[in-house]
């Protein structure tokens, strides 16, 4: 409802980016989402405007009963302009799909970022939790005592047969969606990245880009999660969660191993490149920002480049992006003058000794 | 004669509408047409017509091209080979084909009015047999209540499409009452938080 929590937004950053947690050095963040919907209601996209501004207006009343946090951030996006709207997809906070939506629909989060709830996207509630690092236990609890104070307060809409009902069948059952982002650049430039991805399909998990379905892997970034949700409890999508994500690390982590021990020099050229590019740029495009910041990230972790911290690298993924830079600016910005401010701020981040 | 349903065929079968022994109407058909006409009258979805309306009706599908008349069903002696009735969600009015092309539900009461159909889909998206839920579900006693209580509901439903397909009506209308009372009594929660 109000603007004021932007007025932070391009300077501070969710929890998850700060790059701690563990592994990672490959894991970005673990992230667990339940899709839950309620009683009386139809689905969100059968729903009139009436029906969603009720819907936006129990689920706000119940978030407020069951006060998870006094420094929950709620917002309507119907009455939010687009260039905010497009800050909190980059900062994974809700989908494009929230974003471009209509009628009346909202999204409420804490400050660290951490938690988030849309309301009215797909199913009337999407809760998530994002942690950094591999941490699907903390998230999945953190996220379950969310679930459980608004389940006495909301009446879901569920079956003894089906479970969680909700508005697309590949959610029904459990309603839980367990992702995974991972930094694969060794997997990539040895390019078994194939390999990983048939690997998960046959595990009956999915691989995709950075913001979800359909979206480009940028900056080999990818998300890892489960594809199916029904017919297996909460903890054994957690677990076949746990026991694929070790095996893709360990391959990253071989392949990253092979590239510093046995091709030292065309890895450490890859890597310094992209930071005296990085370091020189006038003009950087999005995807040009996150190819090199992957080989940075990648050069952090094998010791080749010692005086940018992994936070930086991560947090520059998310504020390069174009909605974050025109909303520094405070306007829209044609995309050459946004290369421009985008170089800018990469520059005056990865200055030698600012970090 | 030609036949005064097709006029291109010769005539060999003359159809008569009685009323009160005397006849009232005579049409002269070929067999082929025939055919279609009796098949088209023992459609018990349509309503009872004079044969010179039905066919009319026969002589515009005739006009129409084969997948119109692909519309009357298969002969099937007395008992009624209909369409099937088309599934719809009393609650969203979402149709079992709309469902299937959009891929979403309009409401969760669809899980209960096309739960025969959606086995196989479940098991074939989630790769499991068979598609039940194994996770948990609110525990909150109000909820488990209205669970219990929609189960009821479905069960009545389900009894009353048989009754209805066995044309057991009064048993069909004993199961409406239980129905309509079982939702009254026990109207979902939210619908008042919400006021």
């Amino acid at each position: 409802m109000s603007e004021d929590a932007f007025d932070s937004f391009p300077h501070l950053l969710g929890e998850w980016l700060k790059g701690s947690g563990p592994d990672s050095d490959i894991v970005i963040s673990t992230r667990v989402r339940f899709a839950r919907n309620i009683r009386g209601f139809p689905f969100t996209g059968r729903a009139s405007d009436t029906q969603r501004a009720d819907v936006l207006r129990l689920a706000e009343d119940a978030l407020r009963q069951v006060h998870l946090d006094r420094s929950v951030v709620t917002l309507e996006l119907n009455k939010l302009p687009e260039i905010k709207r497009d800050v909190l997809v980059e900062r994974h906070l809700i989908s494009r799909e929230l974003a471009n939506g209509e009628g009346p629909r909202g999204v409420t989060y804490g400050r660290g970022e951490m938690l988030s709830v849309m309301i009215n996207e797909e199913d009337h509630l999407r809760l998530q939790w994002i942690k950094s690092g591999f941490d699907v236990d903390r998230a999945y609890h953190a996220l379950c005592k969310v679930d459980r104070a608004l389940e006495t307060v909301l009446p879901y809409a569920t079956s003894d047969r089906y479970g969680y009902l909700t508005a697309c069948p590949t959610n029904v059952g459990t309603g839980m969606r367990v992702s995974v982002m991972v930094h694969l650049p060794a997997l990539t430039l040895k390019e078994n990245i194939d390999q990983v991805f048939k690997a998960a399909q046959r595990m009956n998990h999915a691989v995709r880009g950075l913001y979800g379905e359909g979206t480009r892997a940028f900056g080999d970034m990818y998300q890892l999660s489960n594809q199916t949700t029904l017919g297996r409890s909460e903890e054994q999508i957690v677990e076949a969660i746990k026991a694929i994500v070790p095996k893709i690390l360990e391959f990253e982590r071989q392949r990253r191993g092979q590239l510093y021990t046995e091709e030292r020099s065309f890895v450490e050229d890859k890597v310094l490149r992209s930071l005296a590019l990085l370091r020189s740029a006038r003009r950087l495009n999005v995807q040009e920002m996150m190819s090199h910041l992957s080989m940075l990230r990648l050069g952090v972790d094998l010791g080749i480049i010692s005086d940018v911290p992994v936070r930086t690298v991560n947090e520059l993924f998310i504020l390069g992006q174009p909605s974050h830079l025109q909303e520094t600016e405070g306007r829209t910005l044609p995309p050459n003058e946004r290369d421009t401010l985008r170089a800018d701020l990469v520059r005056s981040r990865l200055a030698a000794g600012t970090n | 004669m030609d036949c005064q349903c097709c006029n291109k065929r010769p005539a060999g079968i003359r159809i008569c509408d009685v009323d009160d022994n005397s006849i009232e109407e005579q049409i002269n058909v070929c067999p082929d047409c025939f055919n279609l006409i009796k098949r088209y009258m023992f459609d018990i979805t349509k309503p009872l017509m004079v044969t010179a309306d039905v066919v009319r009706e026969v002589q515009g599908l005739l006009n129409a091209g084969d997948k119109a008349l692909a519309t009357i069903p298969e002969p099937g002696g007395i008992t009624p080979v209909g369409k099937e009735p088309v599934p719809v969600c009393p609650d969203c009015g979402i149709t079992l084909s709309e469902f299937r092309a959009k891929g979403r539900f309009g409401c969760p009461r669809d899980y209960e009015v096309f739960a025969e159909h959606l086995d196989p889909l479940f098991e074939r998206i989630h790769d499991v047999q068979p598609a039940r839920h194994e996770g948990r579900l609110p525990v909150n006693s109000a909820g488990e209540e209205t669970v219990q209580h929609r189960q009821t509901i479905a069960d009545l439903r389900k009894r009353l499409d048989a009754a209805v397909a066995e044309e057991n009506y009064e048993l069909a209308a004993q199961l409406r009452d239980q129905i309509n009372e079982a939702e009254t009594s026990k109207q979902p929660e939210s619908s008042k938080e919400s006021s």
